[in-house]
């Protein structure tokens, strides 16, 4: 049988109901403890100052009396004062460090009857944090109607929610169901994906520090971002507005203004003051897709304005302020464009805390099924209208849409308009073999037109002379090359693992070769943007 | 499984009255006889089953006196397992508290120490008068003198009162040992020869004590009365006791002040107690029927009327059978209950 250790403070008001024989039938909760039929305590380790010495040791002798195997301990903490949330935790926690726990043998209880409010809390916070390995004693007073005797009643309270089965339940639906929510309700069942969505609702319960969500065009960064928001609103931890921007439409005097506002006057045109969206953010989420398309000046503002939650607008000498949570989204590899000089690092390593990289739908087979359903459902919202596949219709495509041949280089929103296109021609709201075999085509067909419409642009009738071999390899490469801005990006980028052995690479003059055999250079790649 | 162990007795704790009154039976029946016990559900049916601190205790004390080898004795533990060694006389000391009664003790353990072989002196401090526990005078003044009829030779001070909730009493039981108990019949209690109120008080105002004996002498105007007021830092507490002697003997009937109950109330509840017992033609009240089962089962032989067949009695009829080789009648006799144990096989 263990033994059951209980910390307590001496309840200089509670337990101090005088010297004569009638403290007897006065509730003391520090002696009622040790009064209980079922509870047997073998050490009560008593905390008190100074001046409680005397109470203390008249407390002692009546617990001897009436348990008679309670070893009553006095550990004396002189508390400047005992309101005072820091020293008190202090204290607290000083005696927990110094306690040789031994929970093999012990069981510990913390009795939070007695002591301030400030005390009770400190009890609370050690022991939900483990500190303390206890579970927490509550005394209460006897209920007279109930013919119960100045001991009064005992309760014991355990952290361990698990152990509580109906809040531990009810915190299982809550989570369950934000975890819903930031999926749209969308019962994904990808391992790493689900992974990822329990994680971010986590940190936004936790944290308002930035996240920031990388993937490919579609993968749904804009949607979760708004997902985040609604989660954090619904929790209260936001109470202003959603706002969301390109940072790859704002271009110039434009940028700065639409963001951080302006003054009156601050530039010809400007005859009205703007708010800017920063400011239209405070107190909610401001998600700025594309963030690597800002332009120097705006990234130098904008860690200002997160670091500092203040900025000036444009034209203004007067700092406004704004706090909001930052979720920024990116295409493109914001880690090699700090390398290349491109993104302030400053700015990186604020936002990068909460990194998450969002996978395509091609990554995420398994997922494709709930997500057709899902954009059926979203179809039928908009459109009014229930349309459903036939059995064999939707294992058509969804072998399709699983296989190795669909790309899905639009991701999630590629899948959307499929869903739309093939809804919109269904018959009486059924989606049969002949629509999907027709979206199959139009799908596989626009992958193709990509690819051969790439290399025709720019080489002519001469890109019909190439082997399949090198078609395939000059695609993949122009295709990074757009997604870089300079060729030494590129050249980084497509020569990562064999740059490193080579004591001074010259990547982009490897680059500017490969395309020199086909007649390439950068400029003519960049030209199409 | 009795195949492993023919001397294993198996209790249900829950069976008849259920309480604590059928483990601490078992306890002292398994110290005299050496067989080991189990007992399961215990307290099974109450608000707060299995075993309570004053259980604890008796099976401590049990424990202590046999050198047993226990399993399950822990708060709350609804089965216990008590493989007891040789009884040992000698002197014990009990601290319990106010968990429990030191009469609930010594009932316990003092039968074990009867045929021990040597003297023993046993002292329990804590709780000497409390309620639903017989206190020290009925053990002294009611039980111990007819148990001296039947060769039991032990002796019990009161060194000082032990109220709740504070205890703080203790009492010491010397005992000196026999050879063997004889029976006796107790059919007949004889002529009423006298009739004692005594009011105790600490530090509770002495007109509750008056009060008290007031009441007890307008329904027994011939009762004799007597005002004990001890220290007060024995108090708080007040008890009514009321001795009621015939010729067989004595019987003790008591009352406990509570705070919000009147005085008058305490004293008419003891009142009608008395009165109950008076009208009786029985020779024994309830509690001390309880009592005198086990010492008749141990002579083997031996009989006498109660008031009522109690749950406990009944109960304690079940366990002494289940560990002792006799049999235990009961039978109405006019209105008492005729009860006779005898030697069975």
């Amino acid at each position: 049988m263990k033994r059951t250790v209980v910390f307590g403070f001496v309840g200089t008001v509670l337990d101090y109901v005088g010297k004569g024989s009638e403290r007897w039938e006065k509730w003391r909760p520090t002696v009622g403890l040790c009064q209980q039929a079922d509870l047997l305590i073998d050490t009560l380790v008593l905390l008190h100052d100074e001046r409680n010495r005397g109470l203390f040791s008249r407390m002692q002798r009546d617990i001897a009396q009436i348990s008679p195997n309670t070893e009553v301990i006095s550990h004396e903490i002189n508390l400047r004062d005992p309101w005072d949330f820091e020293e008190v935790y202090a204290a607290l926690h000083d005696l927990a460090s110094a306690y040789a726990f031994d929970t093999e043998h012990e069981d510990y209880l913390l009795h939070i009857t007695t002591g301030t409010h400030v005390a009770q809390i400190c009890w609370f916070l050690l022991a939900e944090s483990r500190h303390f390995p206890a579970r927490l004693v509550q005394t209460s007073p006897p209920i007279k109607r109930l013919g119960q005797g100045p001991e009064g009643r005992v309760s014991i309270i355990d952290l361990d929610l698990s152990r509580y089965d109906k809040i531990a339940t009810r915190f299982a639906h809550e989570r369950d169901a934000s975890l819903s929510l930031l999926k749209s309700g969308i019962a994904t069942l990808n391992p790493s994906f689900n992974r990822m969505i329990e994680q971010i609702e986590r940190v936004a319960a936790r944290s308002k520090a930035p996240m920031l969500l990388c993937g490919p065009t579609g993968a749904g960064k804009s949607f979760l971002a708004r997902r985040v928001f609604e989660l954090k609103r619904a929790r209260h931890q936001l109470t202003g507005r959603f706002v969301e921007v390109n940072c790859a439409t704002l271009r110039g005097d434009a940028a700065m203004s639409a963001l951080f506002g302006h003054a009156k006057g601050a530039f010809t045109g400007a005859q009205t003051e703007r708010a800017g969206l920063l400011r239209s953010a405070d107190g909610g989420l401001l998600f700025l897709d594309e963030i690597g398309e800002l332009g120097a000046d705006e990234q130098a503002m904008l860690l200002k304005a997160i670091e500092e939650k203040r900025f000036f607008p444009l034209g203004s000498d007067r700092e406004v302020e704004s706090d909001f949570q930052l979720i920024a989204g990116t295409v493109r590899d914001l880690r090699a464009m700090v390398a290349s000089g491109e993104f302030r690092e400053d700015l990186y390593a604020r936002i990068n805390l909460w990194s998450y990289t969002l996978p395509g739908l091609a990554e995420r087979p398994e997922d494709l099924a709930p997500n057709l359903d899902y954009e059926l459902e979203r179809f039928a919202r908009e459109h009014g209208e229930q349309v459903r596949f036939n059995r064999e219709a939707r294992e058509r495509f969804l072998r399709f849409a699983t296989s190795s041949q669909a790309r899905w280089r639009g991701n999630f929103r590629e899948l959307g308009a499929a869903v739309t296109r093939m809804a919109t021609l269904a018959d009486s709201g059924r989606i049969g073999i002949d629509e999907v075999d027709e979206e199959i085509t139009r799908l596989q067909a626009g992958w193709q037109d990509d690819q051969t419409d790439t290399l025709r642009e720019l080489l002519g009738d001469a890109a019909g002379t190439l082997d399949l071999f090198d078609r395939m390899q000059l695609e993949q490469v122009i295709k990074v090359c757009r997604e870089c801005r300079t060729l030494s990006e590129a050249g980084r980028r497509l020569f990562d693992v064999s740059r490193q052995e080579k004591s001074s690479s010259n990547d982009a003059d490897r680059l500017r070769k490969y395309l020199a055999r086909f007649g390439l250079d950068w400029a003519s790649l960049q030209g199409r943007d | 499984m009795k195949m492993e162990n023919p001397a294993l007795v198996e209790l249900d704790g829950a069976a008849g009255e259920g309480g604590g009154q059928i483990l601490r039976s078992a306890l002292t029946l398994a110290m005299i006889t050496g067989r080991p016990f189990v007992i399961r559900r215990i307290r099974a049916g109450r608000a707060r089953p299995g075993l309570l601190r004053q259980h604890l205790t008796a099976v401590q004390a049990a424990a202590a006196i046999c050198a047993a080898q226990v399993e399950g004795a822990e708060l709350g533990s609804t089965q216990l397992r008590f493989d007891p060694g040789a009884v040992r006389a000698g002197n014990y000391r009990f601290a319990i508290g106010s968990a429990g009664s030191a009469a609930l003790v010594l009932q316990t353990v003092l039968p074990a120490l009867w045929l021990a072989g040597a003297a023993s002196c046993v002292s329990v401090s804590g709780g000497t008068h409390n309620q639903s526990a017989p206190p020290f005078e009925f053990l002294a003044q009611a039980w111990t003198p007819l148990l001296a009829r039947m060769g039991v030779k032990q002796t019990l001070s009161l060194l000082r009162h032990g109220f709740y909730p504070a205890g703080g009493g203790e009492i010491i039981a010397h005992v000196e040992p026999v050879a063997g108990l004889q029976g006796i019949s107790l059919l007949e209690r004889g002529p009423l020869q006298d009739m004692h109120a005594e009011a105790l008080v600490a530090g509770v105002p002495y007109k509750v004590a008056l009060r008290e004996l007031e009441s007890v002498l307008a329904a027994f105007p011939a009762a004799g009365q007597t005002v004990i007021e001890l220290p007060m830092e024995q108090g708080p507490g007040n008890a009514l006791l009321l001795r009621v002697v015939h010729e067989v003997g004595c019987e003790v009937f008591c009352g406990f002040g509570e705070r919000g109950v009147s005085a008058e109330r305490i004293a008419n509840g003891v009142v009608q107690a008395a009165r109950r017992y008076l009208a009786s033609p029985a020779v024994v009240d309830a509690h001390l029927a309880d009592q005198l089962l086990l010492p008749m089962a141990l002579a083997g032989a031996g009989e006498f009327t109660a008031t009522e067949a109690s749950a406990h009695l009944l109960s304690n009829k079940a366990v002494i059978e289940a560990f002792l080789p006799v049999s235990i009648a009961l039978s109405q006799c006019q209105a008492a209950v005729h009860v006779r144990v005898c030697a069975s096989g």
